[in-house]
């Protein structure tokens, strides 16, 4: 396991923010570490609605349990995350 | 005896150019200095400095100058200013302080070099006449901040800011790393006399003063006057040159050096003097937007100066159109929101009579950089202080040193790269451009974020980043400049 920086932009935010996250975590996880910085500080929070995280460029969105290792996100990549 | 005239003289004296015999021209000048190696050194005879002065009537004209600016200063320092003068022009006049009096030494050093290595000797000689003129922008922009020390220990990052390694500091230390202190004379003298002097120190300088004026504080005003009527005359240095690059098949260097500096410049001015225009300055004194301004003050001259010398706008130029409703306010909300890591405490300048004035000058605001305002403000408003500042750091641009900012729900973009294995963020496509224009020249530039996650910034909390910003050494964090008074009207209790 090991720690990824990652450049994440939340969809409503207007600045990118350093989000470590785990090799292991899956997107959801990624998902909620995301929130503690963004919901709530600067976006208002939607209940009840899943946080998708897809690579910046890509139409779809990571599977909700695919892990950090496996989407090969590597240190400083940038993704978006957002409210299905 | 009668004295001539200095315009039988001038021409005469200042031609300093002459054949080396015992050593080589290119020893003379070497073209890691001096650029432009393919060309003549006769042809740079021909350069024209447009203001001309003599050294005699340089220091009379100049110790006039300090006499006016110090005497006010000091006729007012019993008037306390600092006491009647509004928390946002005080906000202002911080920023100011502890951003440009170093780099005024830096432009002195610069101006140096032109003495020594320009092959023309007009741009010699008027780089004698900047060297000073920068000194003593050093020294009177250090000297006046200093009688406010003991009221407020801010006023001391004039002075310790440089030393520190602020996140704003090392983005004002990088442009002028970039553009003032690592090229030669000619590329140095394109990016920063003709691009950021003519284009934008005015907006610092004119507008800054009106501000100033408008706040009661006289001193500021006449002090940033009389700077910038130094600037008037040395950021002439880049146009006569730039007509002997046009001529001398240099057109192509010239507009690549135009559109890296204008960027830079336009990006660390959006912060310097866009935040304070439209945030800072209090409403009843705000004449024009920052928008307004620029394009009074800055697009229309900067295009008519391009078109003048046969050069393009900008490839990037709709795009920076589009950036002036854009940068400062992302800017903006990013400093506030990280309010603790600076050097001035911020004015929030969101109240509903100044978001009415937003929304006006700036369609849409409230919908996208109003939105996350609403959620700041509405934790602002129900005691939630501990989320208004994010528990993480931005990111920042590989170029400008800034946070990566954009329009919510709009521009808000990620610009990615990977250069030799690293992911590289870039704050726009502008900035992205010039860090692929000359890769191993930024790509080593070490952000507050690459520090932070090289475990240079120990403990890596936010208390050890704000130490290793300086915050807790030279002054506190700093905090909202009003104490939060104009949250009032937004608390529950006020809408009852
Ligand atoms: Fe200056
Ligand atoms: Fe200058």
């Amino acid at each position: 396991m090991a720690t990824v920086p990652l450049a994440i932009l939340f969809e409503g935010d207007f600045v990118l923010k350093l989000l470590p996250v785990e090799s292991e975590d899956t997107m959801d996880v990624l998902a909620e570490k995301a929130r503690t910085v963004t919901i709530g500080v600067h976006i208002a929070d939607q209940p009840g609605k899943a946080i998708r995280v897809r690579k910046e460029g890509n139409e779809e969105p990571y599977p909700r349990d695919m892990t950090v290792e496996t989407a090969g996100l590597t240190p400083m990549d940038g993704v978006n995350l957002y409210f299905e | 005896m009668a004295l001539l005239e200095r315009s039988e003289w001038y021409d005469y004296t200042r031609m300093t150019n002459w054949t080396p015999k015992f050593v080589s021209e290119e020893e003379v000048f070497p073209a890691m200095h001096s650029g432009m190696a393919d060309v003549p050194l006769s042809v740079f005879d021909s350069y024209d400095e447009p203001y001309k002065i003599s050294y005699r009537e340089y220091v009379d004209v100049q110790r006039q100058k300090d006499a006016g600016a110090y005497s006010v200063k000091a006729a007012l320092e019993r008037a306390d200013m600092y006491n009647r003068a509004s928390p946002g022009w005080i906000s202002a006049a911080k920023l100011h302080y502890g951003g440009v009096p170093v780099v005024e030494y830096h432009a002195s050093l610069m101006e140096s070099r032109f003495v020594r290595f320009a092959k023309a000797p007009g741009m010699r000689n008027m780089g004698c006449f900047g060297a000073m003129d920068e000194n003593r922008h050093a020294q009177i922009q250090l000297a006046f901040p200093h009688e406010y020390i003991d009221k407020d220990r801010q006023f001391d990052w004039a002075t310790q800011g440089y030393r520190t390694q602020n996140w704003g500091i090392l983005a004002a230390r990088n442009l002028s790393d970039d553009m003032m202190m690592t090229r030669d004379v000619v590329q140095t003298a394109i990016m920063l006399n003709f691009a950021f002097e003519t284009g934008f120190t005015n907006l610092q300088f004119i507008g800054l003063s009106a501000d100033a004026a408008n706040a009661g504080d006289y001193s500021f005003a006449k002090m940033i006057q009389s700077v910038q009527s130094d600037e008037a005359r040395h950021a002439q240095l880049g146009t006569p040159l730039l007509k002997l690059m046009m001529e001398n098949g240099h057109e192509a260097e010239a507009q690549r050096m135009v559109d890296i500096s204008f960027w830079r410049t336009w990006r660390l001015f959006a912060v310097l003097s866009g935040i304070p225009m439209d945030y800072y300055v209090p409403l009843e004194h705000r004449e024009n937007s920052w928008k307004e301004f620029m394009e009074e003050w800055i697009i229309e001259q900067f295009e008519r100066n391009l078109r003048d010398l046969g050069l393009q706008r900008p490839w990037y130029w709709d795009y920076f159109l589009e950036d002036l409703s854009e940068e400062h306010h992302g800017q903006h909300i990013g400093t506030y929101s990280w309010r603790p890591t600076l050097w001035w405490n911020p004015t929030a300048g969101v109240s509903k009579n100044e978001r009415e004035w937003l929304e006006e000058k700036y369609p849409g605001w409230n919908d996208t950089f109003g939105k996350a305002w609403d959620v700041v403000i509405d934790n602002m408003a129900n005691g939630r202080m501990e989320q208004t500042v994010p528990g993480t750091l931005p990111v920042i641009c590989k170029v400008s040193n800034l946070p990566v900012v954009g329009i919510p729900f709009k521009t808000a973009k990620i610009e990615q790269i990977t250069y030799k294995g690293e992911n590289i963020q870039f704050g726009s496509i502008v900035d992205k451009w010039i860090f692929e224009q000359d890769p191993e020249r930024y790509c080593r530039t070490q952000t507050i974020v690459d520090r932070f996650l090289a475990g240079k910034v120990q403990p890596a909390d936010l208390g050890g980043a704000l130490q290793y910003m300086g915050l807790g050494v030279v002054t506190d964090p700093a905090d909202d400049s009003m104490g939060y008074s104009w949250v009032d009207e937004y608390r529950p209790a006020a809408a009852e």
